[in-house]
């Protein structure tokens, strides 16, 4: 799993146009990984999701918004992409949406998550 | 005597002019027609000319199997309704679509014979004032004598075979579409009445859950301990158990019906009814439990909503999904390879899942454990309020597994044909009956000495196992 520590995530956004948009950010962060995961620290619905991921064998990037100076506007961006509630945990994989924890769960007994992952290359075989 | 009422209704309906009428129509009646389903049928004081052709089609007809309910209208005439369009041959209306179920039609002897016998109505106007409702059954003026029923009962049978090339097909689509109403009003009046029944018996356990806490509330035996305020279930948690009761009787209703269509060998449309009925049953307990998990999440998690042996197994207030997997795989049918790979992976993915969120409960264990603990003097009311904000994670815990569990139940219908399908949810609903059957055995399984101390109460009262678990709830962690 790997944690991007505040300064190791500014500065790899703030190359370039600058990220005014903090959703425009999730879009960056979620791109640059396979599996990204938007987490916060203390939450522990966030700490299943992580053990999920792990449990699969797949190393997520995870990014903890109560560790990152505009974490605040991070999240609420992610709960109105959700259409309210909770704003974490949410997990992108190869870029693309998948959701808050119940879609994780549904996708994962449905069997289409790790066809999802192994497209993202984030699971071998 | 409901057919009586028919003879005076029409009577009445038609004015005094047509007496003569009516009367023939109605003595037959009545000897064709001593049917009870006419009378079960009745609700309210009107008579409903909708009412009688529908409750003579379904004599001797399933009601549960929607597919006879189609030919209600190729039956029965009421008098009073065969004036509306006398110039429309009777035997064009026998034959207008639907008429998938003979045998629907084959039962009902005496709705032909009435058919008979609405032939013979003449094309006196009487009051075309009747119920619009019930026009799209016309009578050809036939020939009168088919007075005796027995000479009668075929005619409009074969005669409904050929078609006849009358043809207005704007009433047509007018009486179907009012054919569809009044099926859907019966519908939901029987539904009403379903629930209404549902409604009495709940109010009755309910009175009686009542009495027994009342009983062991004043034994003293329902402590706070329980983290429930004052020793009450709380009215979320109250509330959920009655709906959980009435679930309780709907599931022993599924599997009747599952068990009867399987035994029937219906087709697999049909049985692809039933079974999508099954699945939005669990959807529906599913949903209940989001509520109640809202008002009293330690209700459920707690179990208390189940019965001792199946707490036993209680996983975040509800049953495992592995547990379930593995002990259908044992059960289930000669299934294809496919199949068997598809369960397999269901198998691991729910295991994996569990696991995730057994580890994420198993922290929120941990992280109040120590905010609970680190309460210092000083700062109670502090860490009160922030142990209180971690308990309510419980709630999204319990959702999550409810929607793990769902999710489950839904796979395996994706995985199964429809008869697989079937069987499975019929073993799954026998295997959690003979769980709860065990638990009452074991409640009422005959001992030597009732001895009442304080730790282990000996009663034969499922509520005082009730309390006992509740002293341990916080081992279900």
């Amino acid at each position: 799993m790997y944690y991007q520590s505040e300064s190791h995530s500014s500065s790899s956004v703030h190359g370039g146009t600058g990220a005014g948009d903090p959703l425009e950010r999730v879009v960056r962060l979620a791109s640059g990984s396979a599996v990204v995961i938007f987490s916060v620290s203390t939450c522990c619905m966030c700490h299943a999701v992580k053990r999920l991921f792990c449990g699969m064998g797949v190393n997520p990037t995870v990014y903890e918004l109560d560790q990152d100076p505009r974490g605040k506007e991070i999240e609420r961006a992610l709960s109105r992409l959700l259409g309210g509630g909770s704003a974490v945990p949410v997990v992108f994989i190869g870029g693309k949406l998948v959701g808050a924890m119940d879609r994780v769960m549904a996708s994962h007994i449905s069997g289409t998550l790790v066809p999802l992952l192994k497209e993202a290359g984030a699971l071998w075989l | 005597m409901a057919s009586q009422r028919l003879g005076e209704a029409a009577l009445s309906e038609s004015g005094p002019s047509h007496h003569h009428h009516h009367i023939p129509y109605s003595l037959p009646h009545m000897l064709h027609h001593p049917n009870t389903s006419f009378i079960r049928n009745q609700e309210g004081s009107a008579f409903d000319f909708g009412e009688l052709e529908e409750a003579i089609v379904l004599q001797g007809v399933k009601i549960n199997n929607d597919e006879t309910k189609q030919p209600l209208y190729t039956t029965v005439r009421p008098a009073a309704t065969l004036e509306m369009f006398p110039s429309w041959p009777m035997r064009f209306q026998q034959h207008t679509p639907r008429g998938s179920s003979k045998s629907g039609e084959e039962s009902t002897d005496s709705g032909s014979a009435v058919n008979t016998l609405s032939t013979t109505r003449l094309e006196p106007d009487s009051p075309i004032s009747r119920k619009t409702s019930s026009d799209h059954r016309l009578p050809p003026p036939q020939p009168p004598p088919q007075m005796d029923t027995g000479s009668g009962v075929d005619s409009p049978r074969t005669g409904g075979s050929q078609t006849q090339p009358a043809a207005k097909q704007a009433p047509e689509k007018t009486l179907r579409r009012l054919a569809q109403n009044r099926e859907a009003a019966r519908k939901s009046r029987l539904r009403k009445k379903a629930y209404v029944q549902q409604l009495e018996s709940s109010r009755i356990r309910l009175t009686q859950l009542e009495q027994d806490l009342q009983r062991a509330r004043s034994q003293g035996l329902l402590l706070g301990g329980g983290g429930v305020a004052g020793g009450n279930i709380s009215s979320g948690g109250a509330i959920f158990d009655m709906e959980y009761a009435r679930w309780l009787d709907d599931d022993h209703r599924h599997m009747s019906e599952l068990r009867t269509a399987l035994q029937a060998h219906l087709s697999d449309g049909d049985l692809r009814v039933i079974v999508d009925g099954y699945i939005a049953h669990y959807d529906e307990i599913f949903r209940l439990k989001g509520v109640a998990a809202k008002s009293d999440v330690f209700h459920l998690i707690t179990g208390m909503w189940t019965t001792p042996a199946e707490r036993c197994f209680l996983w975040m207030g509800g049953f495992r999904p592995s547990d379930l997997i593995k002990m259908l795989i044992t059960q289930l049918d000669p299934l294809t390879e496919q199949q068997v790979m598809g369960i397999y992976g269901l198998q691991q993915s729910s295991q994996q899942a569990e696991e995730a969120l057994s580890q994420g409960l198993e922290q929120l264990q941990q992280s109040l454990i120590n905010t609970i603990a680190n309460g210092s003097i000083n700062d109670n009311m502090h860490h009160m309020a922030v142990a209180l904000g971690k308990l309510s994670n419980l709630e999204g815990f319990v959702r999550q597994a409810d929607n793990l569990r769902q999710q489950t139940l839904h796979q395996l219908r994706r995985i199964l044909t429809v008869r697989q399908a079937a069987r499975c949810f019929l073993v799954i609903g026998e295997y959690y009956g003979r769980l709860r059957a065990l638990s009452s055995l074991w409640a009422s399984r005959p001992r030597e000495t009732l001895i009442v101390d304080d730790s282990s109460c000996q009663t034969t009262t499922t509520d005082l196992q009730m309390v006992q678990s509740s002293q341990n709830q916080f081992s279900n962690f």
